[in-house]
């Protein structure tokens, strides 16, 4: 914003002055009553008011901040004499944009040391806002979030996976957010208009399945009344999600294949074939290559549905994504659930880094989820988060301090290298990096139990 | 019958909109009485801010500073916006009854030229904000 029109400026006389007019934050002062006394250069042009206007008018609507009202911290300043350093907000402009702004406070004083107003300095954020909305666009695509490179390598191919009309395979474990993948191929695919039809293959028997894939026609059995439409039919357009594609019958991937080879259907009970034009995506958390190898799931479909494979990591592959998932879903239930937790301690994220999550970013959200009931506001701690995560549930629950956190670490790390060595503790303290004693020491004092078994006569794992 | 919530703060307009926390209510009827009442805005999400008034039945909204996403949410719920409006709450009250408020006189700073361009675009005209476009030079 800036103003157009040259205004004849007031003879500048002082250097305070020189240095005020040339300066890029805005500044301005006012009296005992909240009227503007003095407004710079860069003041009019962040808020788009010339200072003609602004001079004595009161402050709260030259500035319209957000701030401005019962959260003034101009006001606060001059209650408790204390400047406010950079605090965020943001002030309305004329046309009703939004300018993301810092503001700074500070009492002024007379030369006998008396009160007589305030001075604000503010800074327009706007470049940076939009600095800080490229990068993070770099670690996002649609609802996907990751900083991972393993994601990121994902992240490159997406656009060009969606464009294609091919068949896509998911693999993942579960909770990987193999449904998440697919409705983003989809929203980003020229078939974003079009319908997204889920369906998971493993929760529903067999006959059940085949009705609800391929729909029936009316007497095609006892109860049919009317002709129903299949999730085929409902996905015209559009793409059709098929999870747990391992879990199919040999019967079904039979004609599941032909959908796919020919693009006709029948419904049950039809006497005519119908055409699909739905895009296919399929995922599962098995290996469909073993199941093959196996006989358990059809050579043919194998090769038909891998066409384009995306393989998504575990949690435990990406744990770089913690910070950036979990103020992702910070942000997404202070939106539904109408809250404002600021963010999670440092020693609470140390313990969710910790943690082997086989859950994945299912668990970690259900585990933010979770600590946002015990949580009323501030900060997630330690105290909040699952017992599962804390290990000791009720110490944690009874000293949410740094000291605790440690502990638990401690204890994690101890158990993670002891399942890792395969309970050879030997193994273990070498792996840690501590002579066994000062391990047997530790596991007694952090309370971690172990199996009968000492692993000792077992070869440790490779890692 | 016609029903204004004016958006105040320490007995002046709200200067934000977006984040104002009392609404005076008033309601004309037919014969020219008024009757007063006071509403807390939801604090929350601006589109929760809209419903209500909408659920108030409210035909115009006279207030200070307001966010252009806003103020096209209040104004797809039907309501007239009179935006960017600064000064007593009573005395813009009393220059709402008597239809003197599109003056400058009670324009905020750096305003005029945008409440010139509210008159010249009515809501039954289709646009009411500004006369500036998003993509306009500055």
């Amino acid at each position: 914003m800036s103003i157009r029109k040259k205004k004849s400026r007031p003879a500048v006389v002082t250097p305070t002055e020189t240095i005020l007019e040339s300066i890029s934050d805005g500044v301005f002062t006012v009296d005992m009553e909240w009227r503007i006394t003095s407004f710079n250069r860069a003041a009019e042009e962040i808020t788009g008011v010339p200072r003609e206007e602004a001079i004595q008018r009161v402050c709260s609507e030259v500035f319209r901040c957000s701030m401005c009202g019962a959260d003034c911290a101009l006001q606060l300043t001059l209650e408790t004499g204390k400047p406010i350093i950079g605090k965020s907000g943001y002030i309305i402009t004329a046309e009703g944009n939004r300018i993301p702004i810092s503001i700074s406070t500070a009492v002024l004083k007379d030369a006998q040391g008396q009160v007589v107003g305030g001075a604000e300095t503010f800074r327009d954020l706007s470049e940076i806002e939009a600095l800080r909305r490229e990068l993070d666009s770099r670690f996002r695509v649609a609802d996907l979030v990751s900083r991972s490179p393993l994601m990121q390598r994902i992240f490159e191919v997406l656009p060009a996976i969606a464009a294609s009309p091919s068949t896509v395979l998911i693999l993942g474990e579960t909770g990987t957010g193999k449904e998440l993948m697919a409705r983003t191929i989809h929203d980003l695919s020229p078939r974003q208009q079009g319908p997204f039809i889920a369906v998971n293959c493993g929760a529903l028997p067999d006959t059940l399945l085949e009705s609800e894939l391929f729909g029936y026609k009316a007497g095609a059995f006892t109860g049919a009344g009317k002709d129903k439409l299949g999730r085929f039919a409902l996905a015209r357009g559009g793409t059709i999600f098929l999870d747990e594609i391992g879990d199919v019958s040999p019967a079904l991937q039979v004609r599941l294949l032909r959908v796919l080879q020919e693009r006709t259907f029948e419904p049950l009970g039809a006497t005519r074939s119908e055409q699909t034009d739905a895009r296919v995506i399929v995922a599962t958390n098995r290996d469909l290559a073993e199941l093959t190898r196996s006989g358990a799931f059809r050579e043919d479909l194998y090769y038909r549905v891998n066409v384009v494979r995306v393989q998504l990591p575990p949690l435990r592959r990406r744990k770089e994504d913690i910070p950036l998932l979990v103020d992702h879903f910070i942000n997404r239930f202070n939106r539904l659930q109408r809250k404002a937790i600021q963010g999670i301690a440092p020693e609470a994220l140390s313990l969710l880094m910790a943690h082997h999550w086989p859950g994945n970013v299912r668990e970690l959200a259900n585990a933010v989820e979770r600590a946002f009931i015990m949580c009323e506001g501030g900060l997630i701690s330690i105290a909040h988060l699952p017992e599962e995560l804390t290990a000791h549930g009720a110490s944690a629950a009874a000293g949410a301090d740094v000291r605790s956190a440690h502990d638990l670490l401690d204890a994690q790390s101890i158990r993670s290298a002891l399942e890792r060595n395969g309970y050879n503790r030997l193994a273990a303290a070498r792996q840690l990096g501590i002579h066994k004693t000062t391990l047997f020491r530790r596991i007694k004092k952090l309370g971690i139990s172990l199996p009968e078994q000492d692993g000792r006569s077992r070869t440790p794992p490779a890692r | 019958m016609s029903k204004a919530a004016f958006a105040y703060w320490d007995n002046r307009i709200a200067p934000v909109f977006d984040c104002a926390r009392q609404i005076r209510l008033v309601e004309t009827d037919a014969s020219g009485i008024s009757t007063e009442t006071q509403e807390m805005p939801p604090d929350d999400q601006p589109v929760q801010k809209a419903l209500r008034l909408a659920e108030l039945a409210v035909d115009t909204l006279v207030c200070g500073a307001i966010s252009r996403s806003l103020h096209e949410t209040i104004s797809a719920c039907g309501i007239r916006v009179v935006p960017f409006v600064a000064g007593e709450v009573e005395e813009i009250i009393q220059a709402w009854r008597s239809g003197n408020l599109q003056g400058d006189a009670y324009a905020m700073p750096g305003c005029r030229r945008h409440r010139r361009s509210l008159r010249r675009f009515t809501p039954e005209r289709g646009r009411n904000f500004s006369c500036k476009k998003p993509g306009d030079k500055k």
